[in-house]
């Protein structure tokens, strides 16, 4: 076999417009053709298959028919890296979004990326979420100097649209009836039990997660929140970071030398 | 080098190092573990795809906690991509290492296949020319495995629906080298073999007769689909969604009237059908290695075990 | 960081405390504080929690899949019956359009 005959055959598998590659036959002097095409469809329609398991809302959003053709366009610019399949579609919602017969869609691509990120969640490492009385036990006079370490399958998607609610909605076979679809919804994404919670955030809660998740103290998020969001309700967002188990533990910053 | 999980001197294994057993088990589906964790009818093992339990945790993991704690366990890997001509991919062969000391399954099985290359992973398991270069390369491949898992893995037979002009041995023979190389076991699918039988116009029986039999530690049963060729005849497809066809069955009475009871497994991975269906399909295949297994002609090395 | 504090450690101090109940109240059901947040702070879990995402398969399909890649819209999905305020359907085009140049 010449040394790069999979490369021929790889390339053959992917573009049904190539011959088959040399060297492929069949018994008793038949035809191949249908017999690659076995290989052809298997790698397409199970590389869509997997697309289609990892993005049920956005299939069902557009439908069968356009999902799978959206689903040949991302195989043919990011085909899976890994056969780990539950890791692949990382750009699904980038090929959304620039595509252009869904621009009347804009909300889609944010929707995706909440189904890649509750994907995420689902597979994330295993870790009990944040105690309360942890955070309880912290002497309030030191509460400006909490960090806080994120809890592995914590995600925070931002839209401009309503695409936790979309999502939602779509994932529950939902009519999407009452929705506004330009009502910006950040969504966040967590495992705080077995089960995959996704929460609608008030608006400044996410970018006051964000913050604690790069590490900021709880009174630098909290105020640099406060700056961009005069409205934000802090003692909320912290009962939901509570609730949802963003974090699995709180320290202190070591006291500063002044 | 041992096929089980456990030596001597592991101190204290997690899970318990029994083989699997030469039984009927099933293809772990998600949706039917709570059911088999309430079935009280015995199942002989479990299996794997060991690509499904890649990720770092969640319920895919408990869930098989749960069945590795109470069944023997199979792990079979569908991408390591040992026919691959840019070598075993590192990466994945340590994933897959951290699932088999994750789980100490009782077996770890692979394909004489490639899936991957430098433009991705294909998820289908495609075809490799029987030549000495193959040879050399996939025996390599396995033998690399094997030391990176420090044990013992199966191979399995592929089903093909194309031939190579420069194949120049037969895949028994292909696949019999590949274990004296590397020392590898084989898991023979009798389903691959009617498939491919019946694609490349052979009889299956005459391929059994040259398959080393006496290597094979685990059988896979599947339902395959029919198709046509550009003739306009059978072309068989290893489809893995429905019940295990008549003829196959009859070659697995054949196989083990030989070879005596090995672990059977029944694959099922496409338009999966509710767990009591499933296990209907163990229950013949069962009923099978209890009416032939004993008068085998190998006699009965598993149940010595 | 802290420099630029906007907020006094009594208030921060204050907002965990509320937050420390709250996150007791809001477990039981029917209080004032979960009657509050009900519009946030609703878990909605996934629907299927056996839905790991895609499964591997070592089988092939007979399943032929389609060459066309030519389609202009999204037809059939149910992002085109979504009513949207004024008898709207989910596209967001039409409002755009609407809006004061």
């Amino acid at each position: 076999m010449r040394p790069a005959a999979q490369s021929l055959f790889a390339a053959a598998l992917i573009d049904p417009e190539r011959p088959l590659p040399e060297g492929i036959t069949a018994a008793r002097g038949k035809a191949a053709d249908r017999r690659f095409a076995v290989y052809r469809n298997t790698v397409t329609v199970t590389r869509i298959d997997a697309l289609a398991a990892i993005f049920p809302a956005i299939e069902r959003l557009v439908g069968q028919e356009a999902f799978r053709s959206l689903a040949r366009l991302h195989l043919v610019e990011e085909p899976p890296a890994s056969p780990v399949l539950f890791e692949y579609g990382a750009g699904f919602a980038a090929l959304l979004e620039r595509t252009e017969p869904l621009r009347p869609y804009p909300y889609l691509a944010d929707v995706a990326r909440l189904e890649r990120a509750w994907l995420d969640a689902v597979h994330a490492e295993d870790a009990l979420p944040l105690d309360p009385t942890a955070l309880g036990a912290i002497p309030q006079e030191r509460l400006n100097d909490v960090i806080f370490t994120a809890h592995p399958a914590t995600r925070i998607v931002e839209s401009r649209f309503a695409a936790v609610s979309i999502f939602s909605a779509s994932r529950g076979h939902r009519p999407l009836d009452g929705i506004r679809p330009q009502e910006p919804e950040d969504g966040l994404v967590t495992r705080p039990g077995h089960t995959v919670e996704v929460r609608r955030l008030a608006p400044g809660a996410a970018p006051f997660l964000k913050a604690l998740i790069r590490g900021e103290t709880l009174a630098a998020a909290a105020s640099h929140t406060l700056a961009s969001h005069p409205g934000f309700a802090l003692p909320a967002a912290l009962s939901v970071l509570l609730e949802a188990g963003v974090f699995t533990a709180c320290t202190l910053l070591p006291a500063r030398m002044e | 080098m041992r096929s089980t999980p456990c030596s001597p001197q592991t101190e204290t294994p997690r899970f318990s190092c029994a083989p699997l057993p030469p039984r009927a088990g099933a293809g772990l589906k998600p949706g039917h573990v709570d059911q088999i964790l309430a079935d009280d009818r015995p199942v002989g093992f479990f299996e794997v795809h060991a690509e499904n339990y890649m990720g770092a945790g969640g319920a895919p993991h408990r869930a098989l906690t749960a069945i590795r704690e109470r069944f023997p366990l199979s792990v079979h890997g569908v991408g390591l991509s040992i026919g691959s001509e840019s070598g075993i991919d590192p990466t994945h062969l340590e994933r897959l290492a951290r699932v088999v000391e994750r789980y100490e399954p009782a077996m770890v099985s692979e394909h004489l296949a490639w899936s991957s290359h430098e433009t991705g992973y294909f998820n289908d398991l495609l075809p490799v020319p029987y030549t000495a270069e193959t040879l050399d390369r996939v025996a390599r491949h396995v033998s690399q495995v094997q030391e990176r898992l420090k044990r013992r893995i199966l191979i399995e037979n592929p089903s093909t629906y194309v031939l190579f002009e420069n194949s120049t041995m037969a895949e028994t023979d292909f696949i019999r080298e590949i274990a004296a190389r590397s020392g590898c076991g084989l898991l023979l699918d009798i389903n691959n073999v009617f498939v491919s039988a019946t694609n490349h116009s052979f009889q299956p029986l005459q391929y059994l007769r040259r398959f080393p039999l006496e290597l094979v530690e685990e059988i896979h049963l599947a339902g395959h689909a029919e198709d046509l060729d550009d003739e306009g005849e059978p072309l068989l497809i290893d489809a893995h969604d429905r019940p295990v066809a008549e003829a196959v069955w009859k070659l697995f009475e054949i196989v083990i009237s030989q070879t005596g009871p090995l672990p059977t497994l029944i694959e099922w991975n496409n338009d999966v059908p509710d767990w009591p269906v499933l296990r209907r399909e163990l229950s013949l295949a069962d009923a099978i290695l209890d009416r032939l297994g004993p008068a085998s002609l190998l006699g009965s090395r598993h149940a010595a075990e | 960081m802290s420099n630029t504090t906007l907020i006094s450690a009594s208030a921060l101090a204050s907002a965990v405390a509320m937050a420390l109940t709250g996150a007791t109240v809001l477990a039981s059901a029917g209080s004032a504080l979960a009657a509050t947040e009900k519009c946030y702070g609703v878990a909605m879990a996934g629907q299927n929690d056996c839905a790991a995402g895609p499964g591997t398969t070592c089988a092939g399909t007979s399943k032929v899949d389609y060459q066309g890649n030519a389609w202009k819209s999204v037809e059939a999905g149910t992002c085109t019956t979504m009513s949207l305020e004024g008898g709207r359907k989910g596209s967001l085009e039409p409002l755009e359009r609407d809006m004061p140049a």
